[in-house]
């Protein structure tokens, strides 16, 4: 396999986006690189474990996106370059240190990677972060292909240190999780920290008089953006043809413009912009003149609509605005070849005749084909886990649907799926404990219950449970400890004595901060354990205070993956019959029903004996493995 | 000029679909071709419904490509690769395991399905091969390298990618360990023919 970050300037190579942000990162020479996972940005960070940035270069997953982007912002103003990466809702996290840093500035480059979702595909909303820039008022700048993500990388961190401010350097999933050709460019040493000069004004955001002065530097700074990004950016804005008819797009939406203009031959003058804040207004007014009608095309929010509606009314020109708000682009979702094609179509043609979106149709309609939303895996310790607390709960004397059970982030919230259903919300990080907690100090008079990960504990889990004890809430929290963040494929926690790096590390487990925060019981289970699982969620729920089960069993692939499987199930077929006890209770993927019996895909089972447990009629046993 | 091809890959999460795609962009990049994928990442896929899409040509911009566009649909379960026909031409090529993996969703409903019923459905729509690409897989002694079959049996049917290329990008994307079974499982795709 080729190592992508250690290959030649000059070599091409099929990479995806984030491999070629991780190649870009190498070849800017960033020493520091911290993140929390969250797709679809994880695999920056991951490249850089796997093929091993070299020992000069701190990169490791941090506790959470906040703490990530204020390690960062500590490298970079002691003159090192450094990178933070996040999915989009991590920005908001991370959001009061990134809006104070535009004041500080840095010294060494600092490029922040938002990783946006159109789709959304595994987002809880479609925040669409290039609203950011304005916001924070810090440069931002857009890719449209893993060769742009790489070299614009680069480009960040020079314009980051010329202008001296953190430079953020925003995606989208079909940039990030997208394969093509990329052509690598040389490496730089990684750029250390040289000399933290004290400059109190500066730093110090306790000065009201200094906050001003720096909000005037700011904006002198935000003013010069536009002529250093042409200077040092290898990914500049573009004009493509001279036509009355205009396209004004950006990052990923432009890949639909460039095929669609491209195969409806139209003659159309495409406007492409990199540098997304501060708008770059020379070159947007030079782009769109003498335009007649421009078509905006973006995914998101319509944000480059209401810039391009405000320079053209700035500019006293007189041009019809076609995109989201005349209804030719959708508002929600993403983009796609036809939908762009249409657009281009209807708008600047003025074609009354649209491609048809429908696919032909297909001879036997009579076949059904069910959902197969993605299932909690077999083996899976949250399984387990859930199965226990629906039945302590009803052990404890309570309805399921009257005990609310409130879910947080990580693939413990797969426990909404049939048959479980077991999760009431899913909300943001952390947010299970003090959500619960909410609506009991509200006047709810049933027990209510807080699920929370063991990685989604520490991100934000911890506030939330302090919260919870100095307040005395009755709140049964459970902290589904798999020893890994599973979902965004298993990085490592704050438990872990040795990173992905190689690094040594010092293991905080949970079980410390619980006990320091004080709560008033503490039980740690194996769900494997079904039985006694069951009995401590009964017994606690009957109790009053803050009461908190750690849940412990690695993730069951983990664990398959580090150490084999060692045992497996399978269905003795003469004493099935059928009743599908086992799969109403467990869900499990690696279990189907052939009409009369039901029987377990061998090599997806991971034998952790859930549905022998549960099967009335003894019909599923064990199988040992050499 | 080379035209565009457009192939969508359809699987059940962990089925081995992301590396298929994952070939078959570098084999297209080492043959100096241009190339785009979309794909959709991360444990929250395993055991769920998963297309791939990949694109190869001269200049290639989308990375994923709308219904009725694909040229082929490498399908690595039937339920999925029905699932996904709507991608495909009518004068595309449907290349598809013959395996069955029922969702959760189905069996909670005692739905069952039959095999010979789902393979004429997707016949119905587009010109299909059905490869037993488990149990060949099973013979190289490596039942996760039905995908490697698939592989061989499209690269029969395609002449855009050159076989030094193919098997190049093979031994670059599979990890050594799995490498010689992945070139048999490749092989035995390449001399399938389909017997009906």
């Amino acid at each position: 396999m080729v190592n992508v970050l250690k290959a030649p300037a000059g070599v091409k190579l099929a990479l995806m986006g984030n491999e070629a942000i991780a190649r870009g990162l190498v070849e800017a020479g960033a020493s520091v690189v911290t993140g929390y996972p969250g797709t679809p940005s994880s695999e920056v960070i991951m490249t850089l474990h796997e093929f091993g940035a070299g020992s000069e270069v701190y990169v490791e997953w941090a506790v959470n996106e906040r703490v990530a982007f204020e390690v960062a912002y500590g490298a970079s103003i002691g003159g090192a370059r450094a990178a933070v990466t996040m999915k989009a809702p991590g920005a908001s996290v991370a959001l009061d240190p990134i809006v104070s840093s535009a004041y500080g500035g840095v010294e060494g480059g600092l490029m922040v990677l938002v990783a946006d979702d159109p789709g959304p595909h595994t987002t809880q909303t479609e925040q669409d972060n290039r609203w950011l820039g304005f916001l924070a008022k810090l440069p931002l700048v857009s890719p449209s292909s893993p060769q742009e993500a790489k070299d614009l990388t680069v480009s960040s961190f020079d314009l980051s240190e010329r202008i001296k401010l953190p430079v953020i350097l925003r995606t989208t999933t079909r940039v990030n999780h997208s394969i093509g050709e990329v052509r690598l460019g040389p490496i730089r040493p990684p750029k250390k920290a040289s000399l933290f000069k004290k400059d109190i004004p500066r730093f110090v955001r306790a000065g009201m008089l200094w906050n001003l002065e720096r909000h005037k530097w700011l904006n002198k700074q935000l003013a010069a953006v536009e002529e250093v990004f042409e200077r040092v950016s290898t990914v500049p804005n573009t004009v493509e043809g001279s036509s009355e008819l205009c396209i004004v797009t950006e990052g990923s939406a432009y890949n639909y413009v460039a095929e669609a203009v491209s195969e409806l031959g139209a003659d159309v003058r495409v406007v492409k912009l990199t540098l997304l804040y501060p708008i770059p207004k020379k070159f947007l007014s030079k782009a769109l003149d003498r335009c007649d009608k421009v078509l905006v095309v973006e995914e998101l929010d319509p944000y480059l609509e209401l810039v391009v509606k405000s320079l053209l009314a700035e500019l006293d020109a007189r041009v019809t605005v076609y995109g989201k708000s005349t209804g030719h682009l959708p508002l929600e979702g993403e983009l796609n070849r036809k939908s762009v094609h249409n657009a281009v179509l209807t708008t600047l043609l003025a074609s009354k005749v649209a491609v048809s979106t429908q696919s032909h149709s297909v001879a036997h309609q009579d076949v059904r084909i069910a959902p197969r939303p993605p299932p909690m895996c077999p083996g899976c310790p949250h399984r387990n886990m859930y199965i226990a607390l629906l039945m302590g709960i009803a052990r404890a004397g309570y309805r399921r649907d009257e005990v609310p059970v409130f879910g947080d982030i990580g693939c413990y919230a797969l426990g909404v799926q049939p048959p479980l259903e077991a999760i009431w919300t899913e909300h943001s990080m952390g947010a299970s404990i003090s959500m619960a907690m909410g609506l009991k100090v509200a006047g709810y008079d049933k027990p209510v219950v807080a699920v929370i990960g063991d990685s989604t504990f520490y991100h934000a889990g911890v506030q939330s449970l302090v919260e919870a004890v100095h307040k005395q809430v009755d709140v049964l929290v459970v902290i589904a400890d798999n020893s890994v963040v599973a979902m965004t494929g298993h990085q490592s926690t704050p438990a872990w004595s040795e990173l992905e790096s190689g690094r040594r590390s010092r293991p905080v487990p949970i079980e410390s901060i619980i006990r320091a925060i004080g709560v008033d019981y503490v039980e740690v289970v194996d769900p494997y354990d079904i039985d006694s699982s069951i009995a401590t969620f009964e017994t606690l729920l009957k109790k009053p205070g803050v009461k908190v089960v750690i849940s412990r069993h690695p993730c069951a692939l983990m664990e398959a993956r580090l150490r084999g499987v060692y045992r497996r199930y399978r269905v003795v077929s003469d004493r099935c019959v059928g009743c599908l006890a086992c799969i109403r209770v467990t869900g499990c993927p690696a279990m189907f029903f052939d009409g009369s019996k039901v029987k377990i895909v061998e090599e997806d089972c991971l034998g952790c004996g859930l549905c022998a447990r549960f099967c009335p009629y003894k019909a599923i046993e064990v199988v040992k493995l050499g | 000029m080379v035209k565009t091809v457009n192939i969508a890959i359809a699987s059940v999460g962990g089925q081995g679909g992301l590396t298929l795609s994952r070939v078959l962009a570098v084999a297209a990049v080492l043959d100096g071709l241009s190339v785009r994928t979309g794909e959709t990442l991360g444990m929250a896929q395993r055991y769920g419904s998963v297309v791939s899409y990949v694109r190869i040509g001269a200049r290639v911009f989308s990375p994923t490509f709308s219904e009725s566009e694909g040229d082929y649909l490498l399908g690595l379960e039937l339920l999925e690769t029905a699932r996904a026909l709507r991608l495909l031409k009518p004068s595309g090529l449907v290349i598809v395991s013959d395996t069955i993996r029922p969702p959760v969703t189905a069996s909670l409903n005692r739905e069952v399905y039959d095999k010979n019923k789902l393979v004429d459905y997707i016949r119905s729509y587009a010109e299909t091969l059905v490869v037993p690409a488990q149990k060949l897989a099973t013979e190289v002694g490596n039942p996760r390298a039905a995908n490697m079959v698939l592989l061989g049996v499209f690269h029969r049917h395609q002449d855009l990618i050159t076989d030094t290329s193919m098997r190049k990008a093979i031994s670059e994307v599979v990890p050594p360990k799995w490498l010689e079974s992945s070139l048999r499982a490749f092989e035995l795709g390449l001399s399938f023919i389909e017997k009906r």
